[in-house]
C-alpha cells in the first residue's frame, strides 16, 4: 500500500527516526484477553484511572496559577478561583470530584486485579508498583485536602497528623515532620503544597511509566476460569 | 486503518464500517468531546485575564452636602485596593472643592512637582506647596514655582447624595 499524501510522508519520516509506529502498535494494537459483558468492563478501570489522572494534572496546573499556599491568602485565592475566574468553579469542581473519583477507581482497579488473581506470577512487580501508586494517590488526597484552608481542611489535617503522631516511638517526630513544626500553620501549608504539586507528581509519573511498561510487557492476564470449566472466550491460536 | 476482511466477532457488516472501525470512531468521537470540553474550559480559564474588565474602585468620601461651597476641604479616607485575592488598605486624602450647581472637583493631595502634600491658604485663596514653593490657584492651575502641570484630579461622581471618587485614577487619563 502506497500513500503519497503529505501526512503519510510526515508520519513515515517521524516513525523512521523515532520508532513510534512500534510504540503505537505495542500500546494500542496489542492483544488483550477476550472477555464479554460486565467482565470486559472491569478491564477498563486501569485506563480510567490514567485518564482521571490526566484530568487532575491539567486542572491542577490551572488551579496552581491562582492559588497561594499561605495562610493569609489560601482561602481567599480559592474563593477567587471559584467566584471570579472564568470557568474557575468548573475547573475546581473537576479537580475536587476527580480526586474522590480517582481513589474510587484505583481501589476498584486493585479489587479487580485481586479477585481475578492477576497479580500472580509473572506479574508481581506490576502489583507492587500498583500498590505504591495506590499509596501515592492517597498521599495526593491527604495533601490536597488541606489546600483550600477552610475549617474542614484544617481540622481534617489536624486529625491526620495527630493519627501519625500516635505511632509508637517515632510518632512525635513524624507528626512534626508532616506539619513542618510543632503546630499546624504556614509551614504545614507550604509543605503540603510542595508535596502535592512537586514531589508526588514527580514520583507518580515515574511509577505510572513503570506500571504501564510492565502491563504492556507482560500482556493482560486472562479472566480466571471457573473450576471445571474452560476459560471464558475462545482459545487463541 | 486499512480495510481488512470482516472481523470474526462482527455481525453483518459492509466494507464501509467494521466493528473495529466503529469502535475506533466512537472512541475518537467521545474522546474528542471530552477533550473539547476540558480544552475549552481550561483555555477560557487560562486566557480569561485578557478579557477581564477592570474593576472600578470607587471610594465613598461621605455626604456630598457636607462639602460646602467656597473653599476646598481636605477629606481623609481609606482606599481599599483589590489585587485579585489580596486586598490592601491605604490611608489617603483628597482636596474637595464644591462649585456652584452641585459640581465637585477633587484634587490629588500631592503636588505635581515632586509629590509633596500641599495645603490651602485661606487668606491668599491658593494651594501652597511647602517643599519648593509651588503655588496653585483654586482651580488647580499653576500660579508660580516649579510644578510642571496643574493639580491632578480624581474622577468624581455623586450617587444617592454620596460623594464617590476613584483615587487610583487620574481624571482625563484612560
Amino acid at each position: 500500500m502506497k500513500d503519497d499524501s503529505l501526512a503519510a510522508k510526515a508520519c513515515a519520516w517521524f516513525c523512521e527516526r523515532t520508532g513510534f509506529d512500534t510504540v503505537w502498535t505495542a500500546l494500542f494494537e496489542r492483544h488483550v484477553p477476550e472477555a464479554k459483558g460486565p467482565v470486559a468492563w472491569l478491564y477498563t478501570l486501569g485506563s480510567a484511572s490514567l485518564f482521571v489522572f490526566i484530568v487532575q494534572a491539567v486542572t491542577g496546573s490551572l488551579l496552581a496559577m491562582n492559588y497561594v499556599p499561605s495562610p493569609d491568602h489560601a482561602y481567599d485565592s480559592v474563593r477567587f478561583i471559584t467566584d471570579k475566574v472564568l470557568c474557575g468553579s468548573f475547573i475546581r469542581g473537576l479537580h475536587h470530584f476527580g480526586a474522590s473519583f480517582m481513589v474510587v477507581l484505583v481501589v476498584l482497579h486493585m479489587l479487580r486485579v485481586y479477585f481475578m488473581g492477576a497479580y500472580k506470577y509473572p506479574r508481581e512487580a506490576t502489583w507492587m508498583v500498583g500498590v505504591a501508586l495506590l499509596l501515592i494517590v492517597v498521599g495526593f488526597g491527604f495533601t490536597g485536602y488541606l489546600l483550600p484552608w477552610d475549617q474542614k481542611a484544617y481540622w481534617a489535617t489536624m486529625v491526620g497528623t495527630n493519627i501519625a503522631g500516635q505511632t509508637p516511638v517515632v510518632g512525635g517526630m513524624v507528626s512534626k515532620i508532616l506539619k513542618g513544626g510543632a503546630d499546624m500553620g504556614a509551614p504545614t501549608l507550604t509543605r503540603f503544597y510542595a508535596l502535592h504539586v512537586l514531589v508526588l507528581p514527580a514520583i507518580v509519573l515515574v511509577l505510572i511509566a513503570a506500571h504501564i511498561f510492565l502491563v504492556v510487557w507482560h500482556g493482560i492476564s486472562e479472566p480466571p476460569a471457573r473450576a471445571g470449566k474452560e476459560p471464558q472466550g475462545e482459545p487463541r491460536e | 486503518m486499512s480495510e481488512t476482511p470482516c472481523p470474526r466477532e462482527a455481525g453483518p457488516c459492509g466494507p464501509e464500517l467494521s466493528r473495529r472501525g466503529f469502535l475506533g470512531a466512537a472512541a475518537a468521537g467521545l474522546g474528542g468531546v471530552i477533550a473539547a470540553v476540558l480544552g475549552a474550559t481550561g483555555l477560557s480559564y487560562f486566557v480569561s485575564p485578557a478579557f477581564k474588565k477592570e474593576e472600578e474602585d470607587w471610594v465613598d468620601l461621605g455626604k456630598a452636602a457636607d462639602v460646602k461651597g467656597g473653599s476646598p476641604v481636605k477629606v481623609d479616607f481609606v482606599a481599599r485596593k483589590r489585587d485579585a485575592w489580596a486586598v490592601t488598605e491605604k490611608r489617603s486624602s483628597a482636596w474637595v472643592l464644591a462649585a456652584e450647581g452641585g459640581d465637585y472637583t477633587v484634587f490629588d493631595p500631592r503636588c505635581t512637582h515632586l509629590g509633596c502634600p500641599f495645603r490651602w491658604d485661606q487668606q491668599k485663596e491658593q494651594f501652597l506647596c511647602p517643599c519648593h514653593a509651588g503655588v496653585f490657584a483654586k482651580d488647580g492651575k499653576v500660579v508660580s514655582g516649579p510644578p510642571p502641570r496643574p493639580l491632578d484630579q480624581f474622577p468624581v461622581k455623586v450617587v444617592d447624595g454620596r460623594l464617590l471618587i476613584q483615587p487610583n485614577r487620574k481624571k482625563g487619563a484612560a
